[in-house]
């Protein structure tokens, strides 16, 4: 039985192709999301190579920001239950998911058995997501994958507001202006997003194994910063980004599976 | 019998053109309108002037422009959009307007006013709870200055009578109000959830005897009418407001009805009585005292939580959402609060922000629809 799950977020589409919910088939990310030639290129890329095609699904998911944009989709299920999936699935000690994408940031608390007991996410402003480090890395020029090496550089962490991404990005110029290193804007950049996604887990509680997953855990000047802000350790989630996708498609076997006994 | 659909869509044209509720008012008793500013008034002082008195609660999907001139981004849109509507010139019919100045925006917004309309402004007691006999002979004043201004500006005198008369009315419609949301909880298939909100919010623009006849024969409607299946979740909604109206329909795109709400726009209203009394202004001001259960209303045992708990038992509730106005300073301290309760009372719950300028949803839709994969 094959299943795809297409993750089809605010900056990136991702999808994971499964054969009998178990064996990982195909994968692929591509770094445009919703609205964008992302969500086909990344179904494209998916089968590129392989003898199968999207007809030949036997259930599809979709998830993400964009997910009631798949039309080829069975079943819509929100970013925040397949995450928790995809998670539990990988790190069945998990208790706590830090999810950082595109435009959102999320804290989820797992009861131990995969259940999601209490979820938040970020408001008012898309401070301390994927969006705020790359309008940093812009200002800074320094590009969005370099950030995490230039991040342990750093000498004396900069501060960085947490409340506002316009209004921080004012604070890094003149900083910038005054003189402040890279390294060291960089640093607290970090903190800044470590500071508003710790406020989200806080809601939900800290219970270890915390996991991170999303494109920003990629990002290890931001883990960094989060395990400092938590006194904690974190652990990396595989393929960050694809933690949505996975879930998607291990719920696309499970609703197959369930379709097919009824 | 008028069909529900006929009643519905009465109180939908109302709650959705107060402009011509006002004309249609004037044109008929001769007598305008007098704006009531969120969040609480003792409205039957007006009613008793024979004016209608007609909430202002901003306008969903406004576009601010001027209003960010005169407030700081961090107030309320609810504010900002009545600020805006204010400077477009949508109030200036109004005969007065009332301010009730529960928080710091509506403070500050009461004295940057500037309507053609004459701003009537009056302050609840905020130590209401510990310092009972005190703060009941406080409010009293301010009601009393309220209503003093109100004959200085509509050249009317209101008499005792008046007022009792006025509370009487307002405590009819909202005995046929805790019926109506009852009646829905019984058969939350049947109204849907802007049709709840419309019927509710058209109250806010009627005369209230009038608005009361009309409920009456809707509820009977309701009465009568058959049971519709429901498998979804039965949810308890608490905040300032629930608008737009696409917030409404998300709720229901995932199968959650609202059996009860807590809403300073909708139920707070209406939950208790006022008392008859021979000095009317304090009866106004003992019902004030009574009243529980809103951010905005100062009180140190915090009843808020356990209020919602009990209402989660009462109507047989799978949960509570809270739907936190966007930079409400009182809903957010109180947040961390409720959070803790209903952790130990095993309530399941969710947060949603509200804006009334939000034209995208897409971050409410994933945490309802999560929410409704959780629970």
């Amino acid at each position: 039985m094959y299943t795809l799950g297409i993750d089809i977020g605010s900056s990136s589409s991702k999808a994971v192709l499964l054969k009998d919910g178990k064996e990982r088939v195909s994968q692929a990310v591509i770094q445009v999301g919703t609205g964008t030639s992302g969500p086909a290129r990344v179904i494209e890329e998916t089968f590129g190579g392989l003898d199968i095609t999207i007809e030949d699904m036997d259930y599809i998911v979709a998830t993400g920001y964009g997910r009631f944009s798949v039309e080829e989709a069975d079943k819509q299920i929100s970013e925040i239950s397949c995450h928790a999936k995809g998670i539990y699935y990988l790190y069945p000690t998990a208790h706590t998911i830090i999810d950082i994408g595109g435009q959102d940031a999320k804290a989820i608390r797992l009861d131990g058995k995969g259940n999601i007991g209490q979820f938040v996410m970020n408001d008012k402003c898309a401070a301390g997501t994927g969006r705020f480090l790359d309008v940093m890395s812009r200002v800074l020029e320094i590009p969005l994958s370099e950030l995490g090496d230039v991040h342990f550089k750093a000498t004396q962490w900069a501060f960085v507001s947490s409340t506002c991404t316009v209004f921080a990005e004012s604070e890094v110029i003149s900083l910038l202006s005054q003189g402040v290193s890279k390294e060291n804007i960089v640093a607290g950049v970090h903190q800044s997003v470590a500071s508003k996604a710790c406020s989200l887990v806080y809601r939900v509680g800290v219970t270890d194994d915390i996991v991170m997953c999303g494109g920003v855990a990629q990002n290890k000047g931001a883990v960094d910063a989060i395990e400092k802000e938590l006194s904690k350790k974190i652990i990396v989630a595989e393929d960050p980004q694809l933690t949505g996708a996975l879930g998607a498609a291990l719920f696309a076997y499970e609703l197959c599976n369930r379709s097919k006994r009824s | 019998m008028s069909t529900i659909n006929e009643l519905i869509s009465r109180f939908k044209e109302i709650a959705d053109n107060p402009k011509k509720a006002m004309d249609d008012y004037r044109a008929e008793t001769g007598k305008g309108a007098v704006g009531i500013m969120p969040v609480y008034c003792p409205e039957e002082i007006v009613h008793a002037t024979g004016y209608l008195p007609i909430g202002m609660w901003g306008a969903q999907g406004k576009n601010i422009s001027k209003a960010r001139a005169l407030l700081p981004p961090f107030a309320c849109s609810i504010m900002q959009s009545s600020m805006e509507l204010q400077l477009s010139g949508v109030y200036d019919e109004l005969s007065a307007v009332i301010f009730s100045v529960p928080c710091d925006t509506l403070k500050c917004m009461s004295q940057k006013w500037k309507g053609k309309a004459p701003k009537i402004v009056f302050t609840h007691p905020q130590n209401r709870k510990a310092a009972q006999s005190a703060a009941n002979v406080f409010c009293r004043e301010e009601y009393l200055h309220v209503k003093e201004e109100l004959e200085d500006i509509l050249g009317v005198q209101i008499t005792n009578k008046d007022i009792n008369n006025s509370i009487a009315v307002y405590n009819e419609n909202r005995q046929a109000l805790r019926e109506f949301s009852d009646l829905v909880a019984e058969n939350p298939g049947l109204i849907r959830l802007r049709d709840r909100h419309a019927v509710i919010k058209a109250r806010w623009f009627m005369e209230k005897s009038r608005h009361t006849a009309l409920l009456k024969e809707l509820n009977d409607a309701i009465r009568s009418a058959e049971k519709v299946p429901f498998n979804g979740k039965r949810v308890i909604v608490s905040g300032i407001t629930l608008e737009p109206y696409e917030v409404l329909d998300i709720f229901e795109e995932f199968g959650f009805a609202i059996v009860a709400d807590d809403l300073a726009h909708e139920t707070r209203n209406f939950r208790q009585d006022v008392p008859q009394d021979e000095d009317p202004l304090m009866a106004l001001a003992r019902a004030w005292n009574l009243f529980d259960g809103c951010s905005l209303a100062t009180d140190a045992d915090k009843p808020k939580g356990r209020i919602l708990i009990d209402a989660v038992n009462k109507y047989k509730a799978d949960a509570v959402i809270i739907c936190m106005m966007k930079f409400c300073d009182p809903e957010e301290f109180d947040y961390p609060i409720l959070l803790q309760e209903f952790a130990e009372a095993g309530v399941k719950n969710l947060q949603i922000e509200i804006d009334q300028e939000t034209t995208s949803f897409e971050q409410i839709r994933t945490r309802i629809q999560t929410f409704s994969e959780v629970i």
